[in-house]
């Protein structure tokens, strides 16, 4: 079976005169099986670019993606139609999907409506239960309330409720438990998982938590100023991360455990981020000032993405950016 | 308690000033603030923190209003004062000299049109120092978050955040303050800054001596570098206690919900809270926590659990405890 995603070489770059490459040659894939992969990075490294051009809400500057093997810019109506049906967004603070005009619950009917999911009222009003339930929304917390009148959990966990009734084969997440408090976003997280597991529908997570990442499992991503640093299963690149970049910021996540707190300083280059006359380039390692293994090379070329040359440190979909490795 | 305090805080309510009636945020605060530590103050967005941290500085802003309470503090030649009979003027030379607050968002709030060097040096003489003197005052307080003194001649949009959020701690102790409270100091900030950012805090503390009180939602940050932790919840302090206990054995139904949320492991699921932390305009009676709390029984929903000592350093408001005998040390 084929890539139920495939993202080829996307180049974004915005700007006339001062350029910012915000997606440098990113290529990845979802398969066709359920999967949550994470797309981890920190802010300004082009995650949410990534998530608009996946959307079909940005054209790239190049580069493409297909869906179920199709390119998303297809002009193809019914296809269309189709792709807005199975995948789905869910964005950071979804108060703006609302009307607040309407109760919360019109998302849910609006839908119920659109894809004729229900006969009659009675029918409509328990699927809607259903729904809620399936987001441990409690049907009585939520229904006849007005969009305001609901915590961000809620709002979020609607959004949710919406998706399990359109049952998409594709969740794009920016940033969904970003404004959530931490008692809630485990419930959040779980939903997603059991979207996987039990309703088959896949998730591309995009997070600057790596925390809210390994929770999730499944594989990870780790974009560095619109570049792929390293990408493999989650619970191997947390546990052993191979390129400088994902070391340094996995050691720097703050663990919840007074028991295991940061042991050294970390020295900061501040002298050589403060250099606004310096103008390397983008040819080479975009971590070579940062890096405390830089050599020489690294200036010279941008080290592609690819398996290590070392035959241990091959598991499944390994991957680093990184001249230490070949 | 204890009565060597640095700053002893005594049924501190805040609210917000309606049309009509003041709604209360921030309820009877009891808090000891021990000399040089680090008091991190955690809970769920909306329970109070900020509006404690500004009540605590008596810098709220209508509709935020101060309603009763005790603050008194010790200072360096062993006088106390009073921080809510202060009149207007002495409370600013007071938290000029020997406070500082960081407000939530405030590396957003630097002057775009002037040069570091202004921001920072401005207010210093207008507080009565030379040119010469606030200059070597700024750059001794950029060392200490390890900012190179080019920033001085920078305007804030060239600088990163990680370094405005470092120009405004710098600027924050450069009077070296005996107290410093920060409110959500690495929110908006990567986990490599944060991380930079907390441990210059933590040397801070170390040279200056000064006492932090760290407001944060993530407990992360307050495992790393608190020494002890106020779990709040809807207004009210729910449980304190050091950092170790708080973490490994938590009292309170609230504090263990939020430390049991907490994901330690990749692929090991747990379960948030349930429910949704309760708007200051419809706290519960009795224990606030009670309808959420899997423990409830009959007089949790009457009665309101006050803070109680259990341990040398571990206080509870939690009916559960009522029973036992009360801590006698
Ligand atoms: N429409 C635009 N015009 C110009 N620059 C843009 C535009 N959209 C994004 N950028 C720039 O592209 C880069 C990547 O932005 P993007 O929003 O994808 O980052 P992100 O990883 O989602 O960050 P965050 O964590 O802050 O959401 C940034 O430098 C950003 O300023
Ligand atoms: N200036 C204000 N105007 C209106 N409501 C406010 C204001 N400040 C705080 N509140 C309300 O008071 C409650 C506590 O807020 P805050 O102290 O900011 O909580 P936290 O810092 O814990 O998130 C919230 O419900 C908040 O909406
Ligand atoms: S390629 Fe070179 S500079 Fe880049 S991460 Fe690897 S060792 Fe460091
Ligand atoms: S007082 Fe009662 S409701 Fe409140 S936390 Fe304790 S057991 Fe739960
Ligand atoms: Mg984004
Ligand atoms: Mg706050």
């Amino acid at each position: 079976m084929g890539d139920l995603l495939l993202v080829e070489n996307l180049l974004q770059i915005f700007g006339g005169r001062e350029r910012t490459y915000a997606v440098d040659n990113v290529s990845f894939s979802m398969p066709d099986e359920p999967t949550i992969i994470s797309l981890v990075g920190e802010s300004g490294s082009g995650k949410s670019t990534i998530a608009r051009i996946i959307l079909g809400l940005l054209r790239p500057t190049a580069g493409r993606v297909l869906y179920d093997g199709t390119d998303i810019l297809t002009q193809d109506r019914g296809w269309n139609r189709k792709f807005r049906s199975e995948v789905q967004a869910v964005f950071q603070d979804p108060y703006s999907v609302y009307n607040p005009v309407y109760k919360a619950e019109r998302v849910l009917k609006l839908v119920i409506r659109k894809f004729g999911l229900a006969k009659n009222k009675s029918e409509a009003r328990a699927l809607m239960h259903e729904a809620l339930r399936a987001v441990d929304l409690r049907p009585e917390e939520v229904l006849g309330r007005h969009p305001h009148q609901l915590s961000g959990g809620q709002r979020q966990r609607l959004m949710l409720a919406r998706v399990y009734l359109i049952r998409p084969k594709l969740i794009i997440a920016d940033e969904p438990v970003s404004m959530i408090d931490a008692g809630m976003r485990a419930s959040f997280l779980n939903i997603l998982q059991d979207f996987r597991d039990a309703q088959g529908i896949s998730t591309l997570f995009i997070t600057h938590d790596l925390s809210t990442a390994m929770y999730l499992g499944g594989e990870i991503i780790v974009l560095y100023q619109g570049r792929i640093m390293e990408r493999g299963q989650t619970r191997r690149v947390m546990n052993d991360p191979l390129h400088p970049y994902a070391q340094l910021l996995i050691s720097s996540i703050p663990t919840p455990d007074p028991r295991k707190r940061w042991k050294e300083e970390l020295s900061s280059n501040r002298l050589q981020e403060f250099d606004p006359n310096a103008n390397p380039g983008r040819e080479r390692c975009l971590f070579a000032e940062r890096c405390p293994q830089v050599m020489d090379r690294c200036w010279d070329a941008r080290p592609i993405l690819r398996n290590p040359d070392d035959e241990d440190l091959h598991d499944r979909g390994r991957e680093v950016a990184c001249y230490l490795y070949q | 308690m204890s009565g060597s305090a640095l700053l002893e805080i005594r049924g501190l309510s805040a609210g917000l000033q309606g049309r009509r009636s003041i709604t209360q945020v921030v309820s009877g605060v009891n808090l000891d603030v021990h000399g040089g530590e680090i008091l991190g103050v955690v809970g769920e967005s909306g329970c109070g923190k900020s509006t404690l941290a500004a009540a605590i500085m008596r810098l709220l802003v209508l509709p935020q209003v101060l309603q009763s309470g005790t603050m008194t503090m010790r200072l360096e030649d062993g006088k106390t004062v009073e921080l809510m009979e202060l009149p207007d003027n002495e409370l600013r030379h007071l938290r000029w000299r020997h406070l500082s607050y960081i407000p939530q968002g405030s590396m957003n709030s630097l002057n775009p049109v002037l040069r570091v060097e202004r921001q920072m040096t401005d207010t210093l003489i207008q507080h009565g120092l030379s040119k010469k003197e606030a200059l070597d005052r700024s750059i001794a307080a950029l060392e200490l978050v390890n900012l190179d003194t080019k920033v001085l001649q920078s305007y804030p949009h060239e600088l990163s955040g990680g370094m405005r959020q470092r120009v405004i701690i710098a600027s924050a102790v450069s009077m070296r303050p005996a107290l410093i409270v920060a409110d959500e100091l690495t929110t908006a900030l990567d986990v490599v800054t944060q991380r930079q950012i907390l441990q210059e805090l933590a040397a801070i503390r170390d040279e200056l001596g000064a006492t932090i009180i760290l407001i944060t939602h993530d407990m992360g940050v307050v495992a790393q570098i608190a020494d002890r932790v106020a779990v709040m919840y809807a207004g009210k302090i729910a449980e304190l206690g050091t950092v170790n206990d708080i973490f490994e054995d938590p009292q309170h139904p609230y504090a263990r919900g939020l430390i049991g949320s907490i994901p330690r492991e990749s692929g090991q699921r747990v379960e948030g809270l349930q429910g949704e932390a309760p708007s200051p305009w419809n706290y519960p009676t009795g224990c606030r926590f009670h309808p959420r709390c899997p423990e409830v029984f009959e007089r949790c929903n009457q009665h309101t659990p006050t803070l109680q000592q259990r341990a040398m350093d571990r206080w509870v408001a939690c009916h559960l405890y009522d029973a036992e005998t009360e801590f006698d040390g």
